[in-house]
Order: C-alpha cells, then structure tokens, then sequence
C-alpha cells in the first residue's frame, strides 16, 4: 500500500500524537485496557490507511474519534458475550465520604484555599497545558477519571452515564465532583501553581 | 431549612449545578455564601474552566 504514511510522515506524527486522546475515549467506553489499546491501534492504522478521505472538514482528532467509535462498538460486540460487565470499582463508592474530610475541616472550610488563576484561558492554547491536563487525568480513579471523560469531555448524559455505570444519579455527582475537586488541585498544584507556566 | 452552607456544602452544590437544576433555596444559600467567599468563588471559576478545557480537548 503505497499511499499508506510511513514513520518519517509528517501526518502520522500528527495522528499519533492524538493517541493519548484516542485511548481515554476508548477506556471511557470498554473499560478494558487492553480491548482499549486494541481499538486505538485497529483505529489509527485505519485512519492511516484511509486519509485521503480526510477531507478536513471536522477536526482531525473529531475524524479519528468517529473512526474509533466504530472499532469500539465492534470489540463491544465481541466483549459482550466473553465475559459478564463487570461492577464499578471499589473506588467509585459513595457513602465513605472521607475523601473529603481531607479537604475540608470540622467547620467546613477548605484545608487548602482554592487560588485565582491568572488567565487560565491562555493556557488552553499551550501544548504544555495540555500534556499537565493529561497527566491530571491519568491520576484520577479508573471510575471518576471514566465517568468524567463522558461526561466533561464527550458531554454525555448524566442518565444514560449512570444507567452504564450501572450506579446511582448521587452516586454519579459524587464520582464527578470528587474527579473535578482531584482535577483542579491538581491543575493548580502542577499548572497554575507556578509563579509563571514556562513554554508552550 | 439551611439558610447557610459551609464551603464543604457549597463546593458540592457547585459541583452538582452541572447535573442538576438547583432548588430555589439551594440556589439562595450558594449565592450568600459566594458572597462572602472568595475561595469558593475560585472554587467556582475553576469549575468553568475545567469544564471549557473539557470540552476544548474533545475536539
């Protein structure tokens, strides 16, 4: 296949460089690391074999997701009839509120003020933002860093999350908000913490 | 009914505003504590931010 790129294309740099993207959309929906690895390769090397037919129209990480859903819903297919869904992850759990006694003290003030972030807009614009925000995810729960991915990154439905997650709607809004108070101290303590963000 | 919330409160009620449509008197004792402080209200634009750079990576 000639028209294939190899490794010194400039494009399939660029293709790969979305792979991490790809692989938290692909865990978003099998849960699976290795089905979602599986997926993510199967959907590059189609992408790779098909982008003549990119015609950018949509972005390329819109046009490789489309592609990757469809390898998803077939390894979902083949997933389905091997082995039984399997339950949510004892860190999803909902009543153990400990967590944020770590966060708060017994009047209920935050142990660790909350700070302004100074132009927080001008980081969505740096590679380097991009790769702390990847990182931040990384350290999330399996559960919340999935059931923020549909929710914050792909805009799913809260419902039809919880429906998925087999989970409770409370117990969905504390997985969220538990991932979104991880992901900003987190972005606060390795971004925005810094006197001033280097590089771009 | 609480007609005050503590920063614990008011971070989740923040955090749920994003699920769920707030009560009345949910919506009331957020804003009186937003106006009292100011780490919640970071809290706050925190979460707007989080939720633009979501939906920025998407695409």
């Amino acid at each position: 296949m000639p028209s294939v790129p190899t490794a010194a294309d400039p494009r399939f740099a660029e293709i790969e460089s979305h792979r991490p993207y790809l692989l938290r959309y692909a865990l978003s929906q099998l849960r699976d690391g290795q089905l979602a690895e599986e997926a993510v390769q199967e959907a590059l090397l189609a992408a790779l074999e098909s982008l003549g037919s990119f015609g950018g129209k949509s972005s390329l990480r819109t046009w490789l997701t489309s592609i990757l859903r469809f390898k998803v819903i077939d390894l979902q297919r083949r997933a389905v009839s091997e082995r039984a869904h399997v339950a949510l992850d004892e860190e999803g759990e909902s009543a153990d509120e400990s967590w944020l006694d770590e966060l708060f003290d017994s009047t209920g003030h935050w142990r660790e003020a909350p700070q302004a972030w100074s132009n927080p807009e001008a980081a969505l614009e740096q590679r380097r933002f991009w790769e702390a925000f990847e990182r931040c995810l990384d350290r999330l729960p399996t559960a919340g860093s999935r059931v923020f991915f549909k929710r914050e990154v792909l805009g799913d439905d809260t419902e039809a999350i919880c429906k998925d997650e087999g989970i409770t709607p409370s117990n969905c809004w504390v997985i969220l908000h538990r991932s979104r108070i991880a992901l900003r101290a987190c972005l606060e303590k390795h971004w925005f913490g810094k006197a001033s963000p280097v590089g771009g | 009914m609480a007609d005050s919330v503590d920063c614990r409160e008011a971070s989740r009620l923040l955090s749920v505003a994003y699920e769920r449509r707030l009560s009345p008197l949910e919506l009331q004792a957020l804003q009186a504590h937003l106006d009292e402080c100011f780490m919640c209200r970071n809290f706050d634009s925190q979460l707007k931010f989080l939720h633009t750079a979501a939906q920025k990576y998407r695409a």
